[in-house]
């Protein structure tokens, strides 16, 4: 009985030290501005996928090929692109989570937004 | 907003055809990938808690019954009469029919590309929350399986109008067949999961089931609808698997019931419906149990019992592997397509297990038990994982996408209606945040994985006894749930890939 005790406050420690060891800094700093370039061309978007933090300020420059209205789930933002000009959209990265970026009009999907957690 | 909501998750058709590698069968993915020290610390503590019990348990009694404890929650006089009420029973099969009826409805006539109810319904409500329920709650699925709902009804219909012997042939289920044609049946539903990539249109859902429906109907007429249901209904084993790990049981305890029942085992009636349904309501018993417990009972050992439960384990993992990038790589490189994959996992699976298994029968002395019988009960031992990793990747997804049930059941065709004034309901994401979905889903995983571990040592005690042998033969099963345990939060960590 004692044994077990031993065993198990000894897995614990090793288990809880680990954890500590292993977990990273929280992000030193603390939220960004992020701008990105995005461009759709021929339904894609590039680039597809966007990381950003949480708490991050993200501004979407996007220009198109086609007058199109873009949207974010999770967000629930919508932006409308004329092509030949570059419009932005704006937001505080306050949800964590992945987000798809679709094209409001035909449903299509064209990349994903991450946010990540501090 | 509502038509944005309700369309944004269905993938437009182009993009169906053109790109390989398809996300989960339904809706997108709205976890995030698990960092890589959250990854390598779950794989540490899977390996550290795998040897736990070699350490604590090193001492059992010789030939010790394998038990455990339960509460019959019929002697509880409120739940008696809640719990065994025909009413109860009586709505919820109504219930299922009419669901049933709606989807197929829904499929073949209402709108094909926006809102509509079948696919939410099939494969968020049905296939993720309700295989959930029955994993965490008990199954429910031989009361409302709306197969045997139907059959029932028109049988009664039949005998009615003067068929004596109501619409079975009662035609003899060859003893080999076993369950292979749930396995065959279960694999071909994992490929129209996750490979087929109309999955989710409305009208191919209709067909699906209308089909299986067919098959199935046709099956318990020819053979018996329990040995049918018992033999070859892919869900209805399914479901009964997952039944096992669930907290509940029925039970009867009156060997005169049982006598020469098909689907009682040997050592008691745990979960044979059949038997429930003839006993008088002294011999029953609804128990509450620890969960996962009933993964460790003795099986019968029926042709292709093991491999359904491997088939059910590989469908899982295979699900989560269609989106890394390693699959990607393999589609690239080699002659290996998706639809093959759905058969070549589950016997690499099978290939690898058996190994496994015939290595703790080396290691256990190679007496005991034969080898089909450790097969057969260790596969269950694995199921833990399997369950841990479903709820681990699928949470989330149940949470955000099954809230649009909300606004389908106002407007289930698409057709503009707003039958409970919901229809303009909006998910709400965010419900809970990434960080806890990570710590979440490495927690599921790991406590899994110990289940797991705490089954294969029951398991190794039932099927040899001697504890000293036992201890040694368990060694390679938990190598093994280490590496199953490992690959599924290595999926987890994965960047994802649409």
């Amino acid at each position: 009985m004692a044994r077990a005790v031993i065993v198990i406050l000894a897995v614990a420690l090793i288990l809880g030290g680990l954890f500590f060891a292993l977990r990273p800094d929280t992000q030193a700093g603390g939220p960004r501005d992020r701008t990105y370039d995005v461009s759709v061309e021929n339904g894609e978007m590039n680039p597809a996928e966007i990381s950003v933090d949480e708490g991050d300020r993200v501004t979407l420059r996007v220009s198109s090929d086609t007058p199109m209205e873009l949207h974010l789930h999770g967000y629930n933002l919508e932006q409308v692109v004329e092509p030949g000009e570059k419009a932005d959209l704006q937001f505080t990265a306050d949800i964590t989570g992945r987000f798809e970026i679709e094209d409001h009009e035909s449903e299509a999907e064209l990349g994903v937004l991450q946010v990540r957690p501090r | 907003m509502r038509r944005v909501a309700a369309v944004a998750p269905l993938l437009n058709l182009t993009l169906v055809y053109t790109s390989p590698a398809l996300a989960h069968g339904f809706g997108p993915t709205y976890d995030i990938p698990i960092p890589l020290w959250l990854y390598l610390y779950g794989a540490a503590a899977a390996v550290v808690l795998a040897f736990l019990p070699l350490a604590l348990f090193s001492r059992r009694e010789r030939g010790a019954a394998y038990r455990y404890p339960r509460f019959d929650l019929l002697r509880v006089r409120l739940l008696r009469t809640l719990l065994t009420s025909r009413f109860l029973t009586g709505t919820l099969r109504l219930l299922s029919v009419g669901l049933f009826v709606l989807v197929v409805v829904a499929g073949l006539v209402g709108l094909q590309t926006g809102f509509n109810i079948a696919p939410t319904f099939v494969w968020v409500i049905w296939w993720v929350g309700f295989s959930l329920f029955t994993a965490f709650v008990g199954n429910l699925w031989p009361i409302v399986n709306p197969w045997a709902v139907i059959f029932e009804w028109a049988e009664a219909l039949a005998r009615r109008l003067g068929f004596r012997d109501g619409l079975e042939l009662g035609e003899a289920y060859p003893r080999g067949f076993g369950i292979w044609p749930a396995v065959g049946l279960y694999l071909a539903f994992v490929w129209v999961e996750n490979v087929f990539s109309g999955s989710y249109v409305p009208r191919y859902i209709a067909f699906f089931v209308l089909a299986y429906s067919l098959i199935t109907l046709y099956g318990m007429a020819y053979f018996g609808k329990e040995t049918w249901l018992r033999r070859g209904e892919a869900f209805s084993v399914y479901f009964g698997l997952l039944g096992r790990f669930a907290p509940t049981e029925v039970r009867v305890e009156a060997p005169s019931v049982c006598a020469g029942c098909e689907g009682c085992e040997p050592g008691g009636c745990v979960n044979c419906y059949e038997c429930f349904r003839r006993a008088a309501p002294e011999e029953r018993e609804l128990n509450l149990r620890p969960p996962a417990v009933g993964l460790g009972l003795q099986e019968k050992a029926l042709p292709g019992g093991a491999a359904f439960v491997i088939v059910v384990l590989a469908g899982v993992t295979f699900d989560g592997l269609l989106e890394t990038p390693l699959w990607l790589e393999v589609l690239r490189l080699t002659p290996v397509t998706q639809t093959l994959g759905v058969v070549l996992l589950p016997l690499l699976f099978f290939g690898i297990y058996l190994g496994f298994v015939w290595l703790s029968r080396a290691l256990g002395g190679g007496g005991g038990e034969g080898f089909l019988r450790f097969a057969a009960a260790y596969a269950f031992s694995l199921v833990p994982i399997a369950i841990a990793y479903q709820v681990a990747h699928y949470y989330t997804y149940l949470l955000i996408q099954g809230q649009m049930i909300i606004s389908l059941v106002s407007d289930p065709f698409g057709w503009g209606w707003d039958l409970f004034g919901t229809a303009g309901f909006d998910p709400r994401y965010g419900l809970v945040g990434a960080g806890f979905v990570w710590y979440s889903q490495v927690g599921l995983i790991v406590v899994g994985h110990v289940i797991a571990v705490y089954l294969a040592h029951e398991i190794s005690l039932r099927l040899l006894r001697d504890p000293r042998r036992a201890l040694r033969s368990q060694i390679p099963m938990l190598v093994l749930m280490v590496l199953y345990t490992i690959t599924s939060l290595w999926i987890l960590a994965q960047p994802i890939v649409e």
